[in-house]
């Protein structure tokens, strides 16, 4: 196999995890704003609901308190995407897979199903504490 | 729009960062909730240390101002129990997912449509929730140098000892 083929090991989780503070840091400094992704969440729902019956959005309590609008956050959700997918595909570890090792171990290779549901789920209640917690 | 960029080339240098720390991956996420392998502990600890460092430098500097949530702990305790479920169940957080995705892990995908299904559950059950749990143990803006009256830097040296011990601990028991 060529050197090139080989996934890269990745970096020390510490010196990404204190790069990560860094960008953290500077984002308060230059643009005033605190990392954060969940309140994306609701936006989208809002302007996905908004398709549908934006009077009924535009009279929601929390719709009023959080706009659906595109926003920092919006972006830096956005940038996640973008930045983890140049962070993959040039280290050779990007692969397109619906089911992770640990859970195929688990539950064998014919569980897409089972995962779709377990992770919908997980995503739902995840996201509703999220937001109960203003996190 | 100069906001817009702002979050966009912010997003992209920490989902390269997420991404290179191998901390977006389902057996990653599952490894620290079943206590196996602490590297997304390792990397969010790294950050979270650095970043109260070096915003509280800013606070001081006036560069910065905080931006302090409110303590409600019938929210906090309530909503972290609810997350923590579906958190185990998924195997990605919220602003993780859309790397994972990136990465090729379409199962984030199903993650993410579940997401957004919860905020919608949560727009709806707001108004309730706003009478009920999230007026139970309201405390309001506080911080832990502001209850206790003694100077930020105290509890930051402190917290950086506490860290550094935990990360001590997770090194020598090969976690």
């Amino acid at each position: 196999m060529s050197k090139q083929l080989l996934e890269d090991k990745g970096w020390n989780p510490y010196l990404a995890g204190s790069l990560s503070g860094i960008v953290s840091v500077l984002s308060v400094w230059i643009a005033g704003q605190f990392l954060g992704a969940s309140t994306t969440f609701v936006r989208s729902v809002g302007l996905l609901e908004q398709l549908f019956s934006s009077e009924r959005v535009g009279q929601m309590e929390y719709f009023i308190k959080t706009t659906p609008k595109i926003d920092w956050q919006w972006m830096f959700v956005v940038g996640i995407f973008i930045g983890a997918l140049i962070a993959a595909k040039t280290s050779n570890s990007f692969r397109w897979e619906g089911l992770p090792d640990l859970w195929q171990q688990r539950f064998g290779p014919k569980s897409k199903a089972k995962r779709a549901i377990f992770a919908f789920s997980g995503g739902a209640i995840a996201m509703y504490g999220a937001r109960l917690a203003d996190g | 729009m100069k906001m817009l960029a702002y979050g966009m080339i912010t997003g992209i240098a920490f989902g390269f960062l997420l991404q290179k720390g191998r901390v977006l991956r389902y057996d990653k996420q599952l490894g620290a909730l079943l206590l196996k392998d602490m590297t997304i502990i390792k990397f969010m600890l790294s950050s979270v240390l650095v970043g109260m460092v070096g915003v509280y430098l800013l606070v001081d500097f006036e560069l910065a101002k905080l931006s302090i949530k409110a303590t409600v702990l019938g929210g906090n305790i309530v909503g972290g129990l609810i997350f923590g479920i579906g958190w185990g169940l998924l195997g990605y957080c919220p602003g993780t997912s859309a790397g994972a995705l990136a990465e090729g892990r379409w199962d984030a995908l199903w993650g993410i449509l579940g997401m957004l299904a919860g905020a919608a559950v949560f727009a709806e059950t707001f108004s309730f929730m706003k009478k009920t749990v999230l007026t139970w143990g309201d405390f309001g803006k506080i911080t832990l140098p502001a209850i206790l009256g003694i100077n930020h830097w105290i509890i930051i040296v402190l917290a950086i000892i506490g860290g550094l011990a935990l990360l001590r601990f997770f090194e020598r028991k090969g976690l």
